[in-house]
């Protein structure tokens, strides 16, 4: 066990939750593509900070292989994945959205009041060191989530789901020291082939429709 | 164990080998015995378990009981007719030019990994293992649905993936928070996911928590069972995909969603009062009934057609489920069964119907009873089998269900309209009310499903050309089974399927 008082761990464990929870909103507010996916390895890089830290403070060793596969495929391999899409799709910016910039940060911002008030029966229960990030955990699912329907482009809603991922991971970690290692191995499987899977996704829809702008993709109708 | 080994080695053996095999008869064999492998592997299992109980393999990893055995079944059960049906569909696709040669493997391996996820979700004994599985599934199937690289396959493929990807990511919360709970009871063990472990301690996990995980995990999974609001995806997918791979995303992933939601549910039902998660599953079910009740009428294209039928049968068994009872579950776990019957005979149709007339559209296909007589009967059952018309099994299911809803007791309801009128609702009225709207919806689907299959089947089809009258083929072997299947079961249940299913019910009911 570490030398520093629970106190002060499950205050730093809070610190990095609401720095995660900042990114989020950087996101949102992000028109260029590019930097919505730094932004995003940003993001996953605080979140393999703080498993680091809840298995540097509780001495559960298996988090840090999990904040390890988070650090190889959220911030180097996922990223590139996605910087290479772009670039093949020679799209750079989100001019036209669902819902606009002032109005997204404003929805966000009741989202993570929400997300408090849903947890709020469930806080009081919890025992471990870093029950108030679940609450945060919810924010950045329900922020992920708002993504994916706000915003047109295919790459912005990959990185939309692969936000509420972030926010899942950062629930289990602060709900329960994450889950079993097997259920992490397969989490981090099922994201690296959705992300390869968008991948190719991204190329087809590239030639089908000459844009992955989501909207264009209205021809199926009742 | 072996039974255990092969079920999971099988599937994935078969497609790692069918990538690297070009030769399209090596692919069916392949295909083929896979499928029976897995239905003997099915049958051992199931004898192991109605005599000796449930079974735990691999270190607590897997966990085969009475209902994962009946689910199990299902899948090998439409897979094999399936797998018979895909051999002369895909050679036709081929043979027409739709689709290389050289992607057939790659349909295979898909198809393969599917099948594997979805057997290693039911038999998975750790909740996380099963979403990991159920993701799995989602993203095998994804390149199936656009197999055929056109826009709309495209578009349908892409809506599939983020919709039931974000469905699932709402049930891992759910996860995480059933993890949360079972915790601190457990302790940091990495078998406080499993359900052998879960089991025994339900009753002392923290309600609140198990509420909101119930809630999350049902509108989750409920994407992939294709409950109303998430159902958006499944008309557009259904009706892009090809033939087999629709019957296989409708009766089968569907029943494997299901189930996930039912170990859920067993474990809630343990820690909080019943009428909790039966409340919640009778009204998705009802409103994904009603509302899917109201799209068959307005439908024009024959795949979007059977597509809306899933969502109404699924919500049917939500019914069935949520009433609970022996009788309730009974009905609902048969018509699991009669659905993924019905359904997936209802898509090889389609699928014969498509290589024929060259059009989804229901204006577009007349006459199907002189230009294929096989089909048209084909057709003919599993539009009678899907409104629920007897001798057909899914009418005796769909008896079962209603006539649960019926025998429910309902409290009594008094409402206080303004201060000198009272309005008290008897309980009979409570029950033969909710009855009679869901017969009316019912008649409402009967009437929209018969009148387009009516007009598909009679009447002079349009001669185009040489036209080729109806070839027996491997397809039709699989159509004929399960029409017999379909009238069999309606008229006899037999003895070791009856076991296996009052087994599972007891699990259901976890008596």
């Amino acid at each position: 066990m570490s030398s520093m008082s629970p106190h002060a761990g499950s205050q730093l464990v809070d610190l990095c939750a609401v720095l995660l929870l900042l990114t989020c909103f950087a996101i949102v507010a992000q028109r260029r593509l590019s930097a919505c996916v730094d932004l995003f390895a940003l993001q996953s890089f605080f979140l393999a900070a703080t498993a680091a830290i809840v298995a540097f403070l509780t001495g559960v060793h298996h988090i840090y292989i999990a904040a390890a596969l988070t650090i190889v495929i959220k911030v180097f391999v996922i990223p590139r994945i996605l910087k290479k899409v772009i670039e093949r799709l020679n799209v750079s910016r989100e001019l036209v959205m669902n819902v606009n910039i002032p109005a997204g940060l404003l929805i966000c911002g009741a989202l993570v009041i929400i997300a408090f008030f849903i947890t709020q029966p469930i806080i009081p229960l919890g025992y471990l060191l870093t029950r108030d990030s679940l609450s945060i955990a919810l924010a950045i699912v329900l922020i992920g989530f708002f993504t994916m329907i706000a915003r047109k482009k295919a790459v912005t809603q990959m990185v939309g789901f692969l936000v509420m991922e972030n926010g899942l991971f950062l629930g289990a970690t602060a709900a329960a020291y994450g889950m079993p290692l097997i259920v992490e191995l397969g989490v981090f499987f099922d994201v690296l082939v959705a992300g390869l899977i968008v991948g190719i996704y991204t190329h087809r829809l590239q030639d089908a429709f000459d844009s992955v702008d989501t909207s264009a993709l209205t021809v199926l109708k009742e | 164990m072996l039974p255990i080994i092969i079920l999971l080695i099988g599937p994935f053996i078969a497609g790692l080998l069918s990538l690297v095999i070009r030769r399209s008869r090596l692919l069916h064999v392949i295909n083929f015995s896979t499928m029976l492998a897995l239905v003997g592997a099915d049958t051992a299992l199931t004898t192991q378990i109605l005599s000796h109980g449930p079974i735990i393999a691999l270190g607590a990893l897997v966990y085969v009981d009475a209902l994962s055995a009946f689910i199990l079944f299902i899948i090998a059960a439409i897979g094999l007719s399936c797998s018979l049906y895909m051999w002369s569909y895909m050679d036709e696709q081929v043979a027409r030019g739709v689709i290389a040669p050289k992607r057939l493997s790659v349909f295979f391996f898909l198809f393969h990994m599917f099948l594997l996820a979805m057997v290693a979700a039911t038999i998975a004994n750790s909740l996380g293992v099963q979403w990991v599985a159920l993701e799995g599934t989602t993203l095998a199937t994804t390149f199936l649905i656009a197999f055929f690289r056109r826009r709309e396959s495209l578009e349908a493929g892409w809506k599939y993936l983020i919709l039931c990807s974000v469905g699932i990511a709402l049930a891992l919360f759910g996860i995480v928070l059933t993890y949360y709970s079972s915790v601190r009871v457990l302790g940091d063990v990495s078998a406080a996911l499993n359900m052998t472990s879960l089991i025994g301690v339900a009753d002392r996990l923290d309600p609140h928590v198990l509420k909101l995980a119930f809630i999350f995990i049902l509108i989750g999974y409920g994407t992939k069972v294709g409950l109303v609001p998430m159902h958006t995806w499944l008309p557009e997918a259904y009706s892009e995909a090809p033939a087999p791979v629709a019957a296989m995303l409708a009766g089968v992933l569907e029943t494997v969603a299901v189930y996930a939601i039912l170990r859920s549910k067993i474990l809630v039902d343990q820690a909080l009062p019943p009428e909790f998660s039966a409340n919640l599953l009778v009204l998705f079910g009802f409103i994904s009934f009603a509302v899917a009740a109201f799209f068959i009428l307005i439908q024009h294209n024959y795949k979007r057609l059977f597509a809306y039928s899933s969502i109404e049968h699924m919500g049917l068994a939500m019914i069935g489920f949520g009433i609970g009872g022996v009788a309730g579950t009974f009905g609902a776990l048969f018509h699991l069964l009669n659905h993924a019957l019905a359904k997936a005979l209802a898509f090889f149709t389609a699928g014969n119907i498509h290589r024929r007339f060259n059009t989804v559209e229901i204006d577009g296909v007349k006459g199907l009873a002189k230009a294929q007589p096989v089909t048209a009967v084909a057709l003919m059952v599993a539009g009678c089998a899907l409104v629920g018309l007897p001798p057909f099994s899914p009418f005796f299911s769909e008896l079962l269900i209603v006539s649960s809803l019926a025998a429910q007791d309902f409290a009594s309801d008094t409402i206080h309209a303004g201060r000198f009128i009272t309005v008290t609702i008897s309980d009979e009225v409570r029950s033969l009310g909710t009855v009679a709207l869901l017969m009316l919806f019912a008649l409402i689907a009967f009437g929209g499903f018969m009148y387009r299959i009516g007009a598909m089947v009679w009447g002079e089809p349009a001669e185009e050309g040489s036209v080729q009258p109806e070839r027996w083929t491997p397809g039709h072997v699989s159509l004929i089974a399960m029409m017999a299947a379909l009238i069999g079961l309606g008229f006899v249940l037999p003895e070791p399927l009856k076991l296996l299913l009052n087994q599972a019910v007891k699990v259901v009911l976890a008596r």
